[in-house]
């Protein structure tokens, strides 16, 4: 035993000696359970080929991830998992007929320029997967606009492509009967690959708060935002709860609110700041969807709200542990004080 | 209303309270640091070849701020050399033979009736038996006590053991609840005060409901029952916890009128003033993944941590490192010969399986270190600054409230070295400050 005690090399080790079980990985994995929900309404709806957009973006994202680190001799760090969170998020906010090389161009420049060019992950200041979606609505606006009819809508729509709920609201015209909420709910509609079905999504969205992945806070400042103005102000031709619930259900609003908004990197860590850059991204995609030019606004909603992240966090410090109010409110008091005795 | 502070972590508990209390048997040396408490270290009182008895004083220092060490076996002096201290250093230490006799000193009588009432004696017993704060800080009990008095209005027994793996706590209110609540009266009556609030999170019901049946109210006490949560038992949250006052930063709980002293250095108050007896044994948590039977211990004072293993049946799988404490705050022992001390609440032997850390992390700002710090502190930009080496930034973000609980670190999902470089960021700061005040001495010198 003494013997055996000599041998051994005892390590030497700062504190906390343990470490809790969940790691980057994890969460990322998390993530990507959260929005398989998503997936499966889209295969259910588009049939099996908004799997391959899927596996074409993942791919890719991967693909750069490992080829810019080790073109710059960087540890490889596709074994994180996040390249495959931004693979998947990009394609799911990819109208389901995209061809398959357009994740791949939009998977370039998440990667490259927004996510590795800053560092890597968690250095990034842009969504990855929103400012490739962005870059391509500007460079492929015309493939971007393409809305293929869902297999629930084929006997009710005679044509291979339609409207989107979110267009209409968009132009103030009446939404048609098939688009009722019940129908927006499970995903019975137009739109991007992930964003269909609103239950999906909020069912992804439950898993992501039950594993304490997010917090509440930026999905329910987001979403309440989006609900209170769209309450308030109403649009003509509809009643004011159905405009705030078609609102709420319509575009791309739930996937953002809880998948892309609450993106680590690109978000504040404070915890009044990420109230403050909810209530910001509900109201820039509110007001896009009002006055802008496109029908949708989470997209530009989230990444203005990104750039503001940096100010917000540093504007929304926590009170020191030990300071009370009055405690500052004393110590800015004695300061004047001090300056006119010396005067 | 819920007892509790905002923000903390819950790990994995791994306490055993039902493996039974074993007396460890006492090892053949034990080994007597000059230093355990905080403050002036002892001088030594014994020579090589004296015969000491159980409970004999073999080190002393009359500093205010200090605590007398005790002979924990009787038996011969064999060394009075600089030892391997369980906190890293070499540190001079007394090294008795034990005679397997127990021979007990004889010194130290217990206190009379009329005695157990004076403030006074009781504090002057306090210091005479070595009591310092058993939980970790070992900062001494007598001086702590003295210097609140008129200052502190609510006593504080701390009950949480929000530790991992530890159990000493929660076995001392199990088996000994009238002695400790005696204890805990000694405490109330030295610091002048008609109540004690004894803290004591959820998880520990069954020692609540004895110390109940025991009438606590009798001795001036109210048990207050806190929420299970990492780090309750710290002094900063068990004051929030019990009175809702924050202490302030860079102070001392005594600035916002409270004093926390742990259970176990109630019990050590009791054990001086009505049994006489000197800070010598104290309940030590043997436990990690590479014992083979890991126990509760009633453990000599002295007692090399090689000797702990082997009463633990030796190793089952190779440790990498001896944890002093429980495994949030305890730091790592550097050799098998260094011995438990007062403060030593658990020696935990883990391997690579409790192990882990990443080679290279990677911060994802995730910001859960934000919500779980205790302190209201914001560890990642924190950590930021420290990787820069920007002074005045971390010091803008008060890197220095810190007071290393490990939540951080703990809840970081890129594994983030974050309690470390807070920890190094803090002893950058005194060097700064040091730095500073030679550097205006000088100036002035040259005048």
């Amino acid at each position: 035993m003494s013997e055996n005690k000599e041998r051994i090399v005892l390590d030497v080790a700062y504190q906390p000696q343990v470490r809790a079980k969940t790691d980057t990985k994890r969460i990322m994995l998390d993530v990507i359970i959260g929005l398989l929900p998503a997936v499966v309404v889209a295969v259910i709806q588009f049939g099996w080929y908004p799997l391959v957009v899927i596996a074409s973006s993942i791919a890719s994202c991967v693909f750069f991830e490992w080829l810019y680190r080790k073109l710059m001799k960087k540890d490889c760090s596709i074994g994180d998992l996040s390249a495959v969170v931004t693979g998947l998020l990009l394609a799911l906010v990819l109208p389901p007929s995209a061809p398959w090389w357009l994740p791949v161009i939009g998977a370039a420049f998440a990667i490259v320029v927004v996510k590795q060019l800053y560092g890597g992950i968690g250095k990034n200041f842009l969504n990855p997967a929103l400012a490739g979606r962005a870059f391509l609505l500007a460079s492929y606006a015309l493939l971007m606009g393409i809305w293929t009819v869902p297999k629930s809508l084929a006997g009710s729509v005679d044509a291979v492509t339609m409207a989107t709920p979110l267009s209409y609201l968009y132009s103030g015209a009446a939404m048609p009967e098939y688009y009722s909420v019940g129908k927006l709910l499970i995903g019975s509609r137009a739109g991007c690959i992930g964003e269909i079905s609103s239950l999906a999504v909020i069912v992804g969205g439950l898993y992501l708060l039950v594993r304490k992945v997010i917090s509440w806070r930026i999905p329910v400042s987001t979403i309440g935002t989006v609900a209170v103005l769209t309450l308030i102000f109403g649009h003509e031709g509809y009643g004011n709860l159905d405009w705030m619930v078609y609102n709420l259900l319509s575009g791309g609003l739930l996937l953002g609110a809880f998948f892309m908004a609450t993106d680590y990197a690109t978000s504040p860590v404070t915890l009044n700041g990420q109230l403050l850059y909810g209530v910001g991204v509900g109201a820039l995609t509110v007001l896009i969807r009002y006055f802008g030019g496109f029908p949708e606004g989470i997209t530009y909603a989230i990444l203005i709200m990104n750039l503001c992240t940096w100010a917000i966090d540093k504007g929304f410090r926590r009170h020191q542990f030990g300071v009370s109010r009055e405690d500052i409110a004393a110590e800015k008091a004695a300061k004047k004080a001090a300056k006119e005795a010396a005067k | 209303m819920s007892h509790t502070f905002k923000g903390g972590v819950h790990p994995s508990y791994m306490k055993a309270p039902d493996v039974p209390m074993t007396v460890i048997a006492p090892p053949p040396q034990v080994i007597i640091p000059m230093a355990q408490h905080i403050g002036a270290p002892c001088i030594p009182t014994v020579k090589v070849g004296d015969y000491v008895t159980m409970g004999q004083v073999v080190g002393e220092n009359p500093a205010p701020v200090s605590a007398p060490v005790h002979a924990s076996v009787s038996g011969k002096v064999v060394a009075v050399e600089k030892r391997h201290h369980p906190l890293g250093d070499m540190i001079m230490s007394v090294v008795i033979e034990n005679d397997y006799q127990d021979t007990p000193c004889t010194d130290m009588k217990p206190l009379t009736a009329e005695q157990l009432r004076d403030p006074d004696a009781i504090l002057q017993r306090i210091r005479e038996a070595g009591v310092v704060g058993m939980g970790g800080a070992m900062f001494p009990t007598a001086f702590k006590i003295r210097g609140g008095i008129g200052k502190v209005d609510k006593l504080i027994i701390n009950g949480a053991e929000c530790e991992p793996y530890l159990n000493g706590d929660h076995l001392t209110m199990k088996r000994y609840p009238e002695q400790l609540l005696k204890g805990i009266e000694l405490v109330r009556i030295a610091s002048g005060l008609d109540k004690a609030y004894y803290g004591i999170e959820t998880n520990k019901m069954d020692a609540i409901r004895i110390l109940r049946s025991h009438y606590p109210e009798n001795y001036g006490i109210e048990i207050v029952e806190e929420d299970v949560k990492y780090p309750q038992g710290a002094e900063k949250m068990q004051v929030k916890a019990v009175t809702g006052r924050e202490v302030k930063p860079g102070g001392l709980p005594s600035g916002v009128g409270c004093n926390v002293v742990s259970t176990r250095t109630a019990y050590a108050v009791y054990q001086a003033c009505y049994e006489g007896k000197p800070v010598i044994e104290r309940i030590v948590t043997v436990a990690g993944s590479a014992l083979k039977a890991p126990v509760n211990g009633l453990t000599r004072v002295g007692t090399p941590f090689g000797y702990l293993a082997e009463q633990c049946g030796g190793f089952v799988k190779t440790p990498r490192k001896i944890v002093l404490g429980g495994p949030m705050m305890g730091i790592c022992a550097t050799s098998f010969d260094a011995p438990t001390i007062k403060g030593t609440a658990g020696v935990l032997f883990f391997t690579e399986e409790e192990d882990r850390d990443v080679e290279k992390p990677s911060c994802i700002r995730c910001g859960k270190c934000i919500t779980v710090c205790p302190m209201n502190l914001e560890p990642v930009f924190m950590y930021m600054y420290y990787s820069k080496g920007d002074y005045e930034n971390m010091a803008k973000y008060h890197i220095t409230d810190c007071f290393e609980c490990g939540s951080c670190s703990f809840n970081c999902p890129a594994r983030m070295p974050l309690t470390h470089a807070f920890k190094t960021a803090k002893l950058m700061f005194q060097a700064k400050a040091v730095k500073e005040k030679m550097q205006a001495e000088a100036k002035e010198a040259k005048k």
